[in-house]
């Protein structure tokens, strides 16, 4: 390789004394190969990017959806659970999530960035033959996904705990994509003295498609509609207040909004809000006490069969550890055997199918505190209380439901537009959102 | 040179103009939909079914008559009602039935229902029947009134029945209370004492859950199964 720095300032000005580039080249048409690969990943990962995308905005009709989740765009049938949503769910998939319903999707700018780089390819390839300075600036500019990729691919590791094949097409795509721009340019030769302006001029351009493709996203997201949802919320409680001491904090949070969550400690969707809830800042603004609402009908009357079986043992374990029966326990005693059930929510589901005894017996053993209290009269009280808090709000038989300062964050909300929704809330309750908001 | 700025330019608007297109088409399909189904969320009301009290199949008419009478005239207790039940002259005005069309009424309580029963010329609850008002009250569900109808055989004299058979319900009242220390008991539980004069059981009823179902030696007779409480919830919206 050459000395890096004489592809900007050295010129091998053409016979007629021009410094036209493409009457000035030492041309190495091998170079073309490995641009062309470039063009050719560069629109692989825009594709990736796009599926990614296209599965995101779906979304945005606040409704659940499908999501692709494969190695070939577009060539999967898209599926409801899958890695790739719970990556779309995470925070990380967006940006300014308290300003825009959803945010951001990172996805889009990733398109951005392989859109540029083919159209550099494509120029280049269009143009004959790619100079040293072009192989230069392709190789620093496919660095910013190579680098994006790396960071995307440490947090779905580390943070998120899921990897989907989408996000992982487009991590090779950028690898592929830097080794392409690398091959580019070790094989381009030929230089014109004007790459350091056209160095910057790609920049300009670079920073050109992201922002026009954000303007165009941020000029056509669906605005949310004031008279739905949204910080309005979803209805009121009407008796906010525990008479019958059913009520326990799960999240502690002195000062915070005060926040009562409706959940069944057996519910795949009370453990995937909880699992999301721990990922925004906002939580810290909540004060979040929880109401057990088992839907099993083996305690609750309003069930015809047992939607999620042993919610009515976990929850009045619950109970007796939280202290609500005799006073004895703490409410991190409860929140223990919530997370508890919510680790092994499949298999004490399948324990209590079969046999509901040995889940009651398994939950002794595991909380031995438990003892004496479970399965008694007092707690089965107890929870009856809880059920009938619902009765007595009129609340559908649906869990969680979150309840903000005695207002109901609507079903649509708690997922990807739970950051927005949440920051409106606690403003048009006097609470101060985490990072402000517009 | 102006070969290669044509190009440059033509690559790039194909660049940035088509991933436009696709997203702002994305974003418009979804802010149509977003926007019908606000529409139709505000024109149609939820289906997801509300949280409500049971009311089961036996809530028949005359059952919650009943009830109610029981509940607002006579016998549901509280600050206001003064923690009275109804008396024996009363329960046939409350009822307004014969005794065999009231006690016809429970028949299908026969697996929600206890019968608690007493000594003769006795008011107290034994173990077994402690046992079993308090398993009869835990299992409450979506019943929003306790059903608490006493009686006494017809031993003895018919003054001192009615006297049993009031401390019969008041027992298992104050058992409730000892036990449960529950804010709403005084809400939800209604007394009604008969004496022997009203509605006495039959012998069909011993094969009811009752405190004394175990005692072999103890024969159901129809005078045993009148020295009793009986005891349910009524699973009707009153």
């Amino acid at each position: 390789m050459s000395d890096p720095m004489s592809q900007f300032t050295s010129s091998s000005p053409s016979d007629d004394g021009s410094t036209d580039e493409t009457s000035s080249l030492k041309p190495n048409h091998l170079a073309r190969i490995p641009l062309a690969i470039l063009l050719v990943v560069a629109l692989m990962g825009a594709s990736f990017a796009a599926t990614s995308t296209s599965d995101f905005v779906q979304h945005l009709d606040r409704e659940v959806h499908k999501i692709h989740c494969s190695f070939v765009p577009g060539a999967s049938e898209a599926e409801l659970e899958s890695p790739c949503r719970t990556v779309m769910l995470s925070p990380y998939s967006s940006w300014f999530r308290q300003d825009y319903w959803g945010g951001l999707p990172v996805s889009l700018f990733a398109i951005a960035v392989f859109a540029f780089l083919a159209y550099r390819a494509a120029h280049l390839l269009w143009r004959g033959q790619p100079l040293k300075s072009d192989g230069f600036f392709l190789t620093a500019a496919t660095l910013l996904p190579l680098g994006m990729s790396g960071i995307f691919y440490w947090l779905a590791v580390n943070k998120v705990g899921a990897i989907c094949k989408t996000c992982q097409g487009i991590y090779w795509t950028s690898v592929a994509c830097f080794v392409a721009a690398v091959l580019t340019w070790v094989m381009s030769s030929g230089s014109d003295g004007k790459g350091i302006q056209r160095f910057f001029i790609g920049v300009v351009e670079g920073v050109a498609f992201v922002g026009v493709l954000t303007l165009v996203y941020l000029g056509a997201v669906p605005q949310a509609d004031a008279s739905a949802g949204g910080a309005k919320g979803c209805g009121t409680l009407v008796q906010p207040n525990d008479e019958n001491g059913i009520m326990f904090p799960i999240d502690s949070h002195p000062g915070g909004a005060s926040t009562i969550e409706l959940l069944d400690p057996l519910c795949p969707s009370c453990r995937a809000f909880d699992v999301r809830l721990k990922t925004t800042q906002l939580r810290d603004k909540l004060d979040i006490k929880a109401v057990l609402f088992p839907l099993d009908s083996t305690c609750n009357w309003m069930v015809s069969g047992s939607m999620h079986p042993g919610a009515c043992a976990v929850s009045e374990a619950m109970l007796c550890a939280a202290g609500a029966v005799d006073g004895k326990g703490s409410p991190a005693e409860a929140r223990k055997i919530l997370d508890w059930a919510f680790a092994e929510q499949e298999s004490l589901t399948a324990m209590a199918k079969a046999d509901e005894k040995k889940l009651r017996a398994e939950i002794e053993t595991k909380f031995p505190a438990v003892k004496g209290c479970l399965g008694g009269h007092n707690v089965q009280n107890k929870l009856n209380k809880s059920l009938r808090w619902a009765v007595s709000n009129a609340l559908s038989l649906l869990t969680p439901q979150v309840f903000v300062n005695g207002t109901r964050m609507c079903d649509e909300d708690t997922d990807l537009g739970l950051e927005f929704t949440l920051a409106r809330m606690l403003e048009k309750t006097g609470a101060a959102p985490a990072g402000g908001s517009k | 040179m102006n070969h290669d700025i044509i190009g440059r330019v033509v690559t790039a608007v194909a660049g940035i103009a088509i991933p436009a297109f696709m997203v702002s088409g994305w974003l418009g399909a979804a802010d149509a939909r977003y926007k019908e189904n606000v529409a139709a969320k505000l024109a149609t009301p939820s289906a997801v079914p509300v949280a409500a009290m049971a009311e089961d199949q036996y809530c028949t008419p005359q059952l919650k008559s009943i009830v109610r009478r029981v509940a607002g005239s006579c016998g549901l207790l509280g600050e206001a009602a003064g923690g009275r039940g109804c008396q024996p002259m009363q329960a046939q005005s409350v009822a307004q039935l014969s005794s065999e069309d009231f006690n016809a009424l429970f028949l299908p309580l026969s697996k929600r229902a206890g019968l608690i029963q007493f000594d003769p010329e006795n008011t107290e609850l034994d173990e077994p029947a402690k046992a079993l008002v308090e398993k009869a009250w835990a299992d409450q569900r979506g019943a929003s009134f306790f059903f608490v109808v006493s009686r006494a055989s017809t031993d003895g004299d018919a003054k001192k029945n009615e006297e049993y058979s009031a401390a019969r319900a008041q027992a298992v009242l104050s058992h409730l209370e000892t036990k449960f220390k529950d804010p709403d008991l005084k809400k939800e539980v209604g007394l009604l004492w008969l004496g022997e004069g009203f509605a006495q059981l039959g012998t069909e009823f011993c094969g009811w859950s009752r405190s004394r179902s175990g005692l072999v030696d103890v024969p159901c007779t129809e005078k045993e199964i009148n020295r009793s409480a009986f005891i349910a919830w009524i699973d009707c919206a009153i």
